[in-house]
């Protein structure tokens, strides 16, 4: 499958608040903790070792499965396979927790959920659709899902 | 000629070799002259005696891809998760340079394209980040690109089929990128505080966490793969489970709306942590809910005769707008 790899690269050396040298245990049988600087762009997790400028590899961050494992780890896994399972420890309790929130917050699903749930409310309260003003309403990936129907706001309880 | 295969071998950018973990090397030489060079050291006397390849072709033969898992990649292309454009469109060929109809589908920052829908492998895929979306020349009509402007960055062509197709092509790849959405998102919840102000005797939907991490991310027939959002006045439904979810006070019926915020049930103790390093990404429900807390607090300061204002209100029938009532709060 062919992917435009340097173009990846490019991306993976934007700017990033979520940058940080962690340990890093790689998915296979026998694979063991090193220490990778571990950079977060938009959904995207790349892993450099330390001091190189390209990255090893990088981590798509949809339909994936974040978990904590202890106080200072966390784990991210794909497809649920234990081969496709990647640790991360991290320096500190507080320093984990900020990683896996910013981790689960980077996907397109989460923010598509998120914007979902805003649209619905704030029609529900104002009687207006805020996606109509930028002229994005029917885009099939902002609709909501499950039969709810946008209501108009009810004044009957005032 | 000479022919190498390695393993785990690396050019830096002067194409110095750098031979790292190095398990075998085989060096071929054009009087098939085979040795096996175990470490980093004999590599590099092997080359030099056998004044064999350039560096330059070493790099060539031994550019290590990044990593990229292909399996998981496309996997997200073929899950249930919306996508956001699909279609077919004309692709001008990365060596050959004739175009070829590709299905291509969008999903976030991502262009799938393969031969055909019901294909199970994938031709390829392009990130869409850091690209703009153009009209260009070309031999083919309706006719667009993606650019990457930063040099050894490469231009795709495409063609659609009609003008609207183009159009609708060129809209969507627009707004693919992640920034976009972002932007949007926080726009949005802006306008839900900005509407919790304004409206602050609606209840409010209980709101749980979308249940990002766990099995629905691979039990597509899971309905909670989409948080249950209910319809005004139902409690949150109990499909969402997991370790990391947030309840807003839960409201059973409009009237509950009456009742003093200090009896709403606690929220769960259970947070997705909301420290995030502040600005860019959102504290998005952690802010959107502590400043309905704090105006929570406020409104139960100066709401009690407002909220019989609004109980006689609703007896009498909501009448014209602010007939007779005034708010005892200024919402400017």
């Amino acid at each position: 499958m062919r992917f435009n790899e340097k173009e990846l690269v490019s991306l993976s050396r934007q700017p990033s608040e979520m940058a940080a040298e962690l340990g890093m245990r790689g998915p296979k049988k026998g694979d063991v903790v090193k220490k990778r600087l571990v950079k977060l762009v938009v959904n995207f997790l790349f892993y450099f070792r330390t001091d190189e400028e390209e990255p090893i590899g990088a981590l798509l961050l949809e339909q994936c499965r974040v978990e904590r494992e202890d106080s200072q780890s966390f784990s991210i896994a794909f497809l649920d396979e234990a081969e496709r399972k990647y640790l991360f420890e991290c320096d500190s309790e507080e320093q984990c927790g900020e990683w896996v929130d910013s981790i689960v917050k980077a996907s397109y699903e989460f923010m598509r959920k998120n914007l979902i749930f805003y649209r619905t409310e704030i029609h529900r309260l104002t009687g207006k659709d805020p996606l109509e003003q930028y002229g994005i309403s029917d885009e099939t990936r902002f609709q909501v899902n499950n039969g709810l129907q946008l209501t108009p706001r009810d004044t009957c309880s005032l | 000629m000479w022919y190498r295969t390695f393993s785990q071998v690396k050019v830096n950018q002067n194409d110095e070799m750098i031979p790292e973990f190095m398990s075998q090397l085989l060096v071929l030489s054009c009087r098939d002259v085979a040795r096996v060079v175990k470490d980093a050291t004999a590599l590099k006397t092997v080359c030099e005696l056998l004044m064999a390849v350039p560096l330059v072709q070493v790099k060539a033969a031994c550019d290590v891809e990044m990593k990229f898992d292909e399996k998981v990649i496309s996997y997200f292309e073929s899950c249930t998760s919306p996508v956001d454009k699909e279609g077919y469109l004309s692709k001008k060929g990365e060596i050959k340079t004739s175009y070829h109809k590709r299905w291509c589908v969008l999903k976030g920052n991502l262009l799938f394209y393969k031969d055909r829908p019901a294909d199970r492998d994938l031709t390829g895929v392009i990130v869409l980040e850091g690209c703009t979306v153009q009209l260009c020349e070309s031999e083919e009509q309706f006719a667009f690109s993606l650019v990457w402007s930063d040099p050894g960055l490469r231009t795709y062509k495409f063609a659609a089929e009609d003008q609207a197709s183009q159009e609708s092509w060129i809209k969507a790849l627009l707004s693919a990128n992640h920034n976009y959405l972002t932007l949007l998102v926080m726009d949005l919840e802006k306008k839900y505080r900005d509407a919790l102000v304004e409206f602050p005797n609606e209840p409010t939907n209980p709101f749980t966490m979308p249940n990002f991490n766990t099995a629905e991310a691979f039990q597509g027939a899971q309905s909670s793969a989409v948080p249950s959002f209910p319809a005004a006045g139902v409690a949150a439904g109990a499909g969402l489970s997991s370790n990391q979810m947030l309840q807003a006070p839960t409201l059973s019926s409009r009237s509950a709306n009456k009742r003093s915020p200090k009896l709403w049930p606690k929220r769960s103790a259970n947070v997705v942590p909301v420290n995030t390093p502040a600005a860019a990404v959102g504290e998005w429900l952690g802010v959107c809910l502590s400043t309905k807390d704090e105006f929570i607090q406020l409104h139960e300061d100066f709401g009690k005769e407002v909220k019989e204002l609004i109980a006689d209100w609703s007896k009498r029938g909501r009448g014209e707008e602010a007939a007779g009532v005034e708010n005892l709060i200024d919402f400017g």
